[in-house]
């Protein structure tokens, strides 16, 4: 494939970089591996493995996170994955085996669970400031939410989504990948907190 | 992991530019707000709840949770949190401005004392009691002036006056909003009995963003504010940056600005000042130990220039000051950008919002957010502390993002009763 990929590169800590592909890796969904025989099967992973100190991929639509261990500058090493990246998009076959994630849970059963926790725990919660939380749809294995109510255009609704909704959420089915929020907060009209300039 | 305790107040405009940077940095967060947070039982290490009011108490508070929870920063993403902040970060010997100077952005009284002491350009002032008479002040005030509230962000309060009768109603007006539910509860003793008056300083305005390390500013932005501000009250509107203003002119804006900042004895951190420029030069309106307030900071984007070519936000930006990560190798992107805060014209209930999709197909506009709800009561200047909502354009010159809010902005129509 004579098609140029494009990546983009962001050190995110001194363990941490993150590469951004201009196509999906993986768009089944997101998929973690702590180690080369979890990788064995999904080839750019095993690859990414082969670079020495790598001890953790994060491979998430078009997203490929890499940890490694080490004091070492990320500048050679990560040319070496963006060209590993490269080399196996390129080659146009599988980056990722389609059961990296033999563990996930199907939908329905992902949907009854989040619903369960959201019915018994997070609801009656968020009620105490007028707040709902809907689950709107699980596909793969994102998670589709609406916040209603209070929580709708409220200022902390995305402290309480992602510090208290979505933490509750990935205890409990920690498969779980991307927690979406589709609310329209701009049509809230009884937000519990409004933003201000003090 | 790295975790942050950000502390965000419940009326932060900020929240989630904070927290998406910080997912982006792939750090763990801990957020510490006011008020107790619904989910706060379910995730401990995720929610705190801190006495803003009472640094000292939070400190003790957040030392225990670092036991179980050990944190590599602390950040007041707003004024509320930034004196908190830096006692926590000292209780925890965590890199920090001095509590003291933090304390001191934050009260206009001490910051022109400090100022004075070094010599920084600034208005002329006086500190005045709500207890001593109207009238008699008034023969002593050099008039045109401003009558400022010690602690309130955002212009709230500040009202000009350019004679006597004006002066007593402005101050009039200002004891009101002092009383105002939301404005005493969060204000302390010191500052509730005093105004600041100030000469009224002609001339054009600008911001500037700044960040800075070992004591040594780095300017991350000067923005233009194209609008007049001259009065009586001092509605923030437009903000264009980079500056058009001639190089040596920025230069001395630094200069002044780094002087301030030096002055308070600021050495670490977001720094935002905003200066009036004249025909003797900048001199410093305020200066705050924080980053540019309500959704303005997506005007700004940050490339790297060393390595990686996507674009960071301020709040990113921050949080790797904070943790001690590089910024030094970022610069803001070579496009224009600038933001618009929508005014409230008048008091009342907001019930619609006409020609946003038309606002935002204007050519270099890049987003138009309604940050007022339906159905809210709206306050405007000097009273009120909100915003209808921002305009944000991109675009290849600064005139061309100014002809680009103001024209998207000319399509918006409030309805309030």
């Amino acid at each position: 494939m004579d098609e140029q990929i494009d990546i983009q590169a962001q050190i995110l800590t001194e363990e941490t970089c993150q590469f951004t592909v201009d196509r999906p890796v993986y768009p089944e969904g997101s998929v973690y591996f702590a180690s080369k025989v979890e990788a064995k099967g999904s080839p750019l992973a095993e690859i990414l493995f082969d670079i020495e100190n790598i001890v953790a991929v994060l491979v998430s639509g078009n997203i490929v996170k890499v940890t490694k261990s080490g004091h070492e500058n990320w500048g050679p090493i990560a040319k070496q994955i963006g060209a590993a990246i490269r080399d196996q998009l390129g080659s146009g076959g599988l980056a990722i085996a389609d059961t990296a994630q033999p563990d996930l849970p199907g939908e329905g059963e992902i949907k009854e669970k989040v619903q369960k926790l959201l019915d018994t725990e997070i609801n009656p919660a968020v009620a105490q400031h007028g707040g709902m939380v809907d689950l709107i749809d699980v596909k793969g294995n994102t998670v589709y939410l609406q916040l209603g109510g209070g929580c709708q255009g409220c200022g902390m609704a995305d402290v309480t989504l992602k510090q208290g909704i979505e933490h509750a959420i990935r205890q409990l089915v920690p498969q779980v990948g991307d927690i979406l929020d589709v609310t329209d907060h701009a049509s809230g009209t009884n937000p519990y907190y409004t933003p201000s300039k003090k | 992991m790295k975790r942050v305790l950000l502390l965000i107040p419940t009326t932060s405009y900020r929240t989630q530019s904070f927290l998406t940077a910080a997912r982006e940095l792939g750090v763990d967060v801990t957020v510490g707000s006011e008020r107790p947070n619904v989910m706060a039982d379910r995730n401990p290490e995720g929610l705190l709840t801190l006495k803003y009011q009472e640094p000292k108490e939070a400190a003790r508070k957040v030392i225990e949770f670092s036991h179980n929870y050990p944190l590599d920063a602390i950040v007041g993403v707003d004024d509320q949190g930034a004196v908190l902040a830096a006692t926590i970060a000292e209780a925890l010997s965590l890199p920090h401005n001095s509590v003291a100077s933090v304390a001191a952005a934050q009260n206009k009284h001490m910051m022109r004392r400090l100022l004075n002491i070094a010599r920084v350009p600034q208005p002329s002032y006086r500190l005045i009691s709500l207890d001593e008479d109207p009238s008699e002040i008034s023969n002593e005030v050099p008039y045109p002036c401003v009558v400022k509230p010690l602690t309130l962000a955002g212009s709230r309060g500040v009202i000009r006056a350019d004679s006597d009768v004006e002066f007593r109603a402005a101050l009039d007006r200002l004891k009101g909003i002092l009383r105002m539910p939301d404005v005493a509860s969060m204000r302390g003793d010191s500052s509730s009995r005093h105004v600041l008056v100030e000469s009224f300083v002609p001339g054009k305005e600008v911001a500037l963003e700044g960040l800075i390390s070992h004591g040594k500013l780095k300017v991350l932005a000067i923005f233009d504010k194209p609008d007049p501000l001259d009065g009586p009250y001092f509605e923030e509107t437009i903000y264009v940056t980079p500056s058009r203003l001639s190089h040596t002119l920025q230069e001395e804006i630094i200069f002044c600005a780094a002087r301030a900042a030096e002055a308070l004895g600021l050495e670490r951190g977001p720094v935002h000042a905003e200066l009036r420029i004249n025909q003797t030069g900048p001199c410093v309106i305020e200066i705050a130990a924080r980053s540019i307030g309500g959704f303005c900071s997506i005007a700004l984007r940050f490339g790297n220039t060393k390595f990686y070519t996507k674009t960071v936000s301020l709040e990113e930006l921050l949080l790797r000051d904070a943790l001690e990560m590089d910024t030094t190798s970022f610069r803001r992107e070579p496009q224009a950008a600038g933001v618009m805060m929508i005014p409230i014209p008048d008091a009342g209930v907001f019930y619609q919002v006409k020609g946003v999709q038309e606002a935002k197909v204007v050519e270099h506009i890049e987003d138009v957010i309604i940050s007022a709800h339906l159905n809210e009561t709206l306050v405007p200047l000097p009273e009120g502390g909100k915003y209808l909502g921002f305009i944000f354009s991109r675009a290849g010159s600064p005139e061309h993002v100014e002809t680009a809010l103001r024209e998207a902005y000319a399509r918006l129509e409030f309805v309030i009763h």
